[in-house]
């Protein structure tokens, strides 16, 4: 049974993970609302990817519960939460890079097909094969779809990543600094194919570029040395003083 | 798998089955049985160095116990050939149902751990088994068990005599081409896609939805059955099986075997063993440390082309199809 659509698709509470003394987490909680565009913030090492790894199950919370979409997932590793619709991309591009582009997006499209087709033809997951045709086409990458991943640019690399996150049509997109590395028009791009995800899921996002950031995000948490400094409205975290010392305070 | 990598394989299938045409008739004329029994034991390790492949190829685990399940299948083989009734089907039905069990118990023991520790694990595994053999009256111990009967392979169209060396020869054939096969079928699944990226990034199959154990497990255990469906053949071909099926040597030229012919081909560990299995019987006619050139090839083919054969001729091939390698 899914929760009434006002009730947040994902709620963090006081979550915490550390790492010897440092606390790369430390007591954060929010709540992410159904739809739209939910971001991160903080400077390096402020824990935004550890976050992250507490959300998708890369990591176990020393304290604190994750829920989603009305259940407590805490304790599913990540292909179980995957297949309840949470996806996440990665910081660090991470495909597999021996394998072809196509193979990489088949692969992350097989969630389409029921478990015993695992062991039929190739040919046969049509389901599967069709959505990775559509998604090669979409994310422009279907001239390289023989190509070994790791051959592709870092541009086009970022961009497999995203497909292959968004391969499942996941309920929540966690993207990890999507644009990390790209070219300015590349940016541009994937600032609208963000925008554009958001209509039909939700999408939360750790960004460093603030402007990308407040021009595109209904909501940013602020984060700092592992704890959650600040959150609400682009307008209204810029107006904080405490972020402006933390995280503005170069910027005049 | 990338086009050029297909016809390759494809072309290198033919070819060994073009080869083994012709020189199945060159035997025939020459009435050669020895030459027909060393070609059944080129086939009978080509399924042991498939299973290697398999895992060490296609899933990146380096099995260096493979010879357990090997051994294994052999001297199942052997107790129901002697002790029961002298059953092609028995023998290799029994295996392949045995094998089965034996290897999805023991990938709980040897999954637990990856990389180094993994082939550490299967290389103790199989290390027990052998001294248990070497050490077990009841198994002949360091003897093994000898006089194994002549079988008969009942068929619709009538006995097919094991004693007789080309027509062994075929039957064993007609095996390791049905696991090859199978193998060939199941890297075409996307099974066979999972198993491939657990070799390329493991860490990352989670978070598209896969937990690896299982998929894992599973080519463990199906590289057991072609382990041991294989070792089962032996004491036909043979009429004993010893403790020495199951050493580290066994597990080890396996691992050669595969590296020379061309890991994460299926075909290059066959044609891998047909030319170990030859070179061994050619050099063994003039020494008796045949062991030790066979290391320096090994060594040889590590150092110049790691690839091995079969992985040379893809590379090629790529490199004119403007591929990327
Ligand atoms: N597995 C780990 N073991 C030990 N320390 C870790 C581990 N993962 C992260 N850290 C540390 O935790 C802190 C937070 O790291 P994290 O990667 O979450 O920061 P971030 O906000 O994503 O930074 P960036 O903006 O640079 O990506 C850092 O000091 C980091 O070195
Ligand atoms: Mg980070």
């Amino acid at each position: 049974m899914n929760e009434p659509a006002a009730s947040p698709i994902l709620r963090a509470s006081g979550l915490s993970i550390h790492f010897g003394a440092l606390r790369a987490v430390d007591d954060v909680s929010f709540d992410v609302p159904r739809g739209g565009i939910t971001s991160i913030i903080g400077p390096n090492g402020a824990g935004k990817s550890t976050l992250f790894n507490l959300l998708s199950g890369s990591l176990k919370p020393s304290a604190g519960a994750v829920r989603f979409d009305g259940t407590d997932i805490t304790a599913l590793p990540p292909a179980r939460r995957l297949r309840r619709g949470l996806a996440r991309s990665f910081q660090i591009t991470n495909l597999f890079f021996e394998l072809p582009v196509r193979e990489n997006l088949r692969l992350a499209c097989q969630y389409y097909e029921p478990r015993v087709k695992l062991w039929l033809p190739v040919a046969r997951n049509t389901r599967a094969a069709d959505r990775t045709e559509q998604l090669l086409e979409s994310f422009g990458l279907g001239k390289r779809a023989a190509t070994p991943a790791g051959a592709l640019s870092h541009g086009e690399q970022r961009r497999l990543e995203i497909a292959v996150t968004l391969a499942s049509q996941p309920k929540l997109l966690l993207l990890d600094e999507p644009t990390q590395g790209m070219s300015h028009g590349d940016t541009a791009d994937t600032e609208k194919l963000i925008a554009a995800l958001a209509r039909d899921t939700t999408v939360l996002l750790i960004e460093h570029d603030v402007d990308l950031v407040m021009g595109l995000s209904n909501r940013v948490i602020v984060m700092a040395q592992g704890r959650k400094l600040t959150e609400g409205t682009p307008a209204q975290v810029r107006g904080n003083a405490e972020v402006q010392a933390a995280y503005f305070g170069d910027k005049p | 798998m990338a086009d050029a990598a297909g016809r390759v394989i494809r072309r290198t299938e033919y070819i060994l089955l073009a080869a083994t045409a012709i020189l199945f008739v060159v035997g025939l004329m020459a009435g050669d049985t020895f030459f027909f029994r060393l070609a059944t034991e080129s086939l009978i390790f080509g399924g042991l160095a498939l299973a290697v492949d398999l895992l060490l190829g296609i899933v990146g685990l380096l099995s260096l116990g493979q010879a357990l399940y090997f051994g294994f299948g052999a001297y199942v083989s052997a107790l129901l050939l002697k002790e029961v009734a002298p059953s092609f089907w028995l023998a290799t039905g029994a295996v392949l149902a045995a094998s089965a069990v034996v290897g999805y118990l023991s990938s709980f023991i040897a999954l637990r751990s990856k990389g180094v520790y993994f082939a550490l694990i299967t290389f103790g595994l199989a290390q027990v088994a052998a001294k248990t053999v070497y050490n077990t009256r009841e198994l002949g111990a360091s003897d093994g068990i000898i006089g194994i009967p002549i079988v008969v392979i009942g068929t619709p169209f009538g006995g097919l005599d094991t004693a007789n060396a080309p027509v062994f020869f075929l039957v064993t054939l007609g095996v390791i081409a049905l696991l090859y096969g199978l193998t060939k079928y199941l890297l075409a699944t996307p099974m066979g896609g999972i198993w491939h990226a657990v070799r390329a990034n493991e860490a990352r199959l989670p978070f598209i939805g896969f937990d690896t154990l299982g998929p894992k497990r599973a080519a463990f255990t199906l590289a057991a059955m072609i382990a041991a469906v294989s070792g089962a053949l032996y004491p036909m071909l043979r009429g004993f099986v010893s403790p020495e099926l199951l050493y580290f040597s066994t597990s080890g030229n396996a691992v050669v075997t595969v590296v020379l012919g061309g890991v994460g081909t299926l075909i290059g560990p066959l044609f891998g063993s047909a030319l170990l299995t030859g070179l061994r019987s050619v050099i063994g006619t003039w020494t008796e440390h045949h062991q030790i050139l066979i290391g320096l090839i090994f060594v040889a083919v590590v150092v110049l082309a790691p690839r091995g054969i079969v992985g040379i001729a893809i590379e090629r091939a790529k490199r004119r199809a403007g591929e990327q390698i």
